[in-house]
């Protein structure tokens, strides 16, 4: 395998084709990536074996035998997902007949796209070295084609074209150059503050965080996921207290067998009338995609950015589904607040428990509600007392649970993690005829000294209820805080004693919540850069606030300049002085020569030029000739130090 | 299509030709010796540019569209990429100097192989270089402070003086998305000698009894040599009165004595149907002649050349047979 033979074209668009796809690769099933690679493996032999390219027939028949494959695989379902696996396999059918420059070209040029539908699915900070890998491949895919292209006819078998270091780092330098006008349109394009068509509703790759639902063991799974879910900056720099750290998320009500459920009007419903309470708190998130429509805010949000609203049970809904980091701003009260009566008919509904299920868990609340006939508060505080007093664990066991899932976990298992107490919890106090409802969110995060944010990760993925307290309205009660207190004060991870898995050390964590401060800035400079905030650094920068056209205005002038600046470099990079001290002297020859008149011609030989001047020389003076002489033969001829030494210490001691 | 309206669209093209090739030579100088510079390079995307600039504005819509920076930022460097190539392109022709063009005479039919000279001046490498002529394409490299000569062939079609077709030197570095190019025309006409006759009936040697022969019974058996124009003192016996009578002029007979044969290759007694067809005949004699060592005078009518039997006398009768007027 030779990267700079003529097939090296072929192999450098096959890399950057490889590359680029990998990612799609490892999100298809994977026979379909092994056949995909298979394609690329054949093409690589047809190149270094010079292998024909098979006939039309069998071309179509394969590539609709993968269209056929892309089918099944996606179950005829068409997401993201299936389109891109689409794309991967018709690039792999066209590699059959990329044969031409042409096709190679446009292969290449494919990679590009690759990559950008890529970051619809994810952009962090480590898609940045795929994106630098997949440019330079891509990159160096065009310029060997290129070269492949320009060879001189009368030696095909030696293409035009330096050694790969030459050619690596031509493509290198091309991408480098690249860079200031990605940067300057980056700021300056007039970005969309609403998009043109819809969004579709999945695209995630099925890595969620919270679910909608609640059941036995859907958070407990996300315990072992250390992915961040979102970070939150304060404006005085200042975390809130670790106990106050709920971050509210969807509010179930509904109890269907034994899974809590969202309403189903929920999207639909709006606040009601509320009085102002308290003081607002005000913090900046950067919500990663979850591809649901909710915005995470500490409780109890009261507002949040323009585009999104509250419901009634105090959610915080964007208008599209968070497809892709977005940064907003939310405003809080730390204590409960809202209106302070219930609707009789909203107060059967925070009730509602389904017929014929947890008998012992109803029998145990009828006993509770008599020992405190009109004090809910005091109910469910015993409730709490009587958590941390019998032998109740807080643990990663998830458990399945029956029919009666609430008796069997207050009574029998005892173990679990905190979905099995809001559950319970939650089941318990409607029995006992306190409006109650589940709260799913996460509790906690790590406060980055460093980058000064709290970062909130999947594991810090939380349940915990609220029940309806007259004169006071929706309280929040979180039973693990009783049966486990460590989990408020040091996180779940705190908590729970048992190693997650085998990496789990202290140092790795160190490590990763550095690697998570350098994403926080990336996220924060780069994919958190939207409209708004372009608008915000124009004005620092004293640019006139406008509308998309006087952005577009002022992003063509400074391209005009940021071009201009880059001809000129490339044009004194183009002048720079030659590398052999031979052709230095020389240089300096001429322009001593030229200073008195006698100004070499372009295209004119040295010997030429020697020949024309003779007569301007003082009379008799051959020695500029011989000069000429011996500078082409150190220059054009082999490579002669001694020659090259003696033309050097000839030509200072020139007298024109 | 009719053929007028063939037609009518042809005669379009060619004033659009003509047009743009006057505007081109208005621009700056367009003839070599010239070094390349802004006013003579002409730089547009090639077919893959365009499909790039569309898969790119794909990027940008659905990056655009859906709020996602990473896909922008990709989108954005493949802009820049562009541009560079496009400035990449422009360096790589200006400053680029044509020395000169010349080519060798050839036989009117045959390519002529026009040789052009190209001089790097700077010193970067100027790689992916080719020349076009309407019908042909040679790439060529030139490294840094380096001359090039570059043969490219020209078709010919008539004899005498032909004006090359304009060249194009144009290059698609370094990524295949810009042709930068640049319009000269050669500075010298090519000489285009008339195609020899194929084939060639036999040289009309003396005694053959052939067309383009004459004998004539001459005293002390002299070989006649030709004719000139009648001095005083002139024998009558050597006034040739039917040349003159269709010259009108009065013309005398030349007799030189010589060991060797002279061939008389005469236009206007070689076979043929017309002009153009006699003018072969003559070129394959001429070229038969110089082969076989054999001298030789021809005769145009207007003028006589030779006698002569070396490269040069073949090369002026050539040359004066593709001067003929048509």
């Amino acid at each position: 395998m030779n990267l700079t033979s003529p097939a090296s074209a072929v192999y450098w668009t096959l890399i950057a084709l490889t590359i680029t796809a990998s990612p799609h690769l490892m999100a298809m099933p994977p026979w379909l990536g092994g056949l995909f690679l298979v394609m690329v493996a054949w093409r690589w032999l047809a190149a270094s074996r010079s292998w024909s390219a098979p006939p039309t027939a069998l071309r179509l028949f394969i590539s609709l035998i993968l269209l056929i494959l892309v089918f099944v695989a996606s179950g005829g379902h068409w997401s993201r997902r299936a389109a891109t696996t689409l794309l991967c396999m018709m690039m792999a059918a066209k590699l059959m007949e990329m044969f031409q420059p042409r096709d190679l070209r446009l292969v290449a040029a494919l990679c590009f796209f690759m990559m950008t539908a890529q970051f619809l699915f994810n952009e962090r900070l480590v898609y940045l070295f795929y994106l630098g890998l997949g440019a330079w491949t891509a990159t160096m895919a065009l310029v060997s084609i290129q070269r492949l292209e320009s060879t001189p006819l009368q030696q095909p078998d030696r293409p035009w074209q330096g050694k790969l270091i030459d050619q690596s780092r031509q493509a290198a330098g091309m991408l480098v150059l690249a860079l200031p006008v990605a940067a300057l349109l980056f700021v300056l394009f007039p970005r969309l503050a609403q998009p043109l068509w819809g969004l579709p509703q999945q695209s995630m790759d099925g890595r969620t965080g919270l679910s909608d639902e609640l059941t036995a063991g859907s958070i407990a799974n996300l315990f072992l996921d250390d992915r961040p879910a979102f970070r939150v900056e304060f404006p005085d720099g200042q975390p809130p207290p670790v106990d106050a750290r709920y971050w509210r998320g969807p509010v179930l009500t509904e109890l269907d067998g034994s899974t809590w459920r969202r309403s189903q009007f929920a999207d639909a419903s709006s606040p009601l009338p509320e009085a102002r309470v308290g003081s607002e708190f005000e913090h900046r998130i950067q919500l990663e995609p979850h591809e649901r429509r909710w915005l995470f805010a500490l409780d109890h949000p009261r507002s949040g950015p323009e585009d999104s609203r509250l419901t009634t049970t105090r959610e915080l809904l964007a208008r599209n589904p968070i497809t892709a980091l977005t940064q907003y701003d939310a405003w809080s009260v730390n204590a409960p607040f809202g209106p302070q009566t219930l609707p009789a008919s909203a107060r059967a509904y925070y009730l509602a428990l389904p017929e014929g299920r947890n008998p012992r868990t109803r029998d145990f609340a009828n006993e509770l509600r008599q020992s405190f006939p009109d004090d809910d508060a005091g109910l469910a505080a015993h409730v709490l007392e009587w958590f941390r007093e019998e032998p109740f664990r807080y643990s990663l066991a998830t458990a399945p649970l029956g029919r009666h899932n609430a008796d069997e976990f207050l009574f029998d298992l005892r173990d679990g993690y905190c979905e099995y107490y809001a559950s319970a919890f939650a089941i318990l106090m409607r029995a006992a005829n306190i409006p109650s409802r589940v709260v799913l969110g996460y509790m906690g995060g790590d406060w980055q000294e460093g980058g000064q944010y709290l970062l909130v990760r999947q594991s810090d993925a939380h349940a915990w209820t609220e029940l309806w307290i007259d004169d006071a309205g929706w309280v929040r009660v979180d039973p693990t805080a009783a049966v486990s207190p460590e989990r408020i004060d040091y996180g779940a991870r705190g908590a729970i004693r048992e190693p997650r898995h085998a990496l789990d050390n202290e140092w790795l964590r160190n490590l990763r919540n550095r690697l998570d401060r350098a994403q926080h800035t990336w996220n924060r400079w780069i994919l958190g850069f939207d409209a708004a905030r372009q608008q915000r650094m124009l004005e620092r920068l004293g640019l006139p606030r406008g509308t998309h056209t006087t952005l577009a205005v002022i992003m063509v002038i400074a391209l005009a300049l940021v071009t201009l600046a880059l001809a000129l470099l490339l044009w004194r990079r183009d002048r720079q002085p030659p590398r052999s001290a031979a052709e230095r002297a020389w240089r300096m020859l001429l322009s001593r020569l030229g200073r008195r008149g006698m100004v070499k011609k372009p295209g004119e030989t040295p010997r030429e030029f020697a020949h024309r001047i003779q007569t301007d020389l003082a009379a008799g003076n051959n020695e500029f000739r011989q000069l000429a002489e011996l500078y082409s033969r150190v220059h054009y001829g082999p490579p002669h130090a001694e020659l090259a030494q003696d033309f050097i210490d000839t030509a200072r001691r020139f007298k024109p | 299509m009719t053929p007028i309206a063939d037609r009518i669209r042809h005669s379009w093209r060619a004033a659009f030709r003509r047009w743009a090739d006057r505007w081109i030579q208005r621009r700056g100088p367009s003839k070599p010796p010239l070094s390349l510079g802004y006013r003579q390079i002409f730089i547009l995307p090639t077919g893959f540019g365009w499909i790039f600039g569309l898969i790119t504005l794909a990027m940008l819509m659905g990056s655009l569209n859906f709020n996602n920076n990473l896909g922008l930022l990709t989108a954005f460097m493949v802009a820049g990429l562009a541009v560079n190539g496009m400035l990449v392109a422009f360096n790589t022709l200006h400053g680029l100097t044509i020395r000169h063009c010349w080519a060798a005479p050839v036989f009117a039919g045959e390519p002529a192989r026009l040789r052009v000279s190209l001089a790097n001046d700077d010193t970067r490498p100027r790689p992916g270089l080719s020349l076009r002529s309407p019908t042909d394409k040679v790439n060529f490299a030139l490294d840094y402070d380096q001359n090039h000569e570059v043969d490219i062939p020209i078709p010919t079609s008539q004899r005498g003086w032909m004006h090359p077709p304009r060249l194009r030197i144009q290059t698609t570095q370094p990524l295949g998305l810009f042709e930068a190019w640049s319009w000269f025309w050669p500075e010298q006409p090519i000489l285009v000698w008339p195609r020899p006759a194929q084939p060639a009936p036999p040289l009309p040697v003396r005694g053959g009894g052939s067309q383009g022969h004459r004998t004539v019974a001459e005293p002390q058996g002299e070989d006649f040599h030709s004719l000139r124009g009648w001095r005083e003192g002139d024998p009558l016996h050597l006034v040739a009165w039917k040349q003159s009578q269709r010259h009108q002029a009065l013309l005398s007979r030349e007799f030189r004595q010589e060991q060797s044969e002279i061939l008389e290759l005469n236009l206007a007694l070689a076979p043929g149907k017309d002009l153009e067809q006699r003018i072969s005949v003559l070129t394959a004699w001429v070229l038969m002649a110089a082969r076989d060592q054999r001298p030789w005078i021809l005769d145009l009518g207007s003028e006589s050349l030779g006698p002569g039997s070396d490269e040069s006398h073949r090369n002026t009768c050539l040359r004066a047979l593709a001067e003929l007027p048509k």
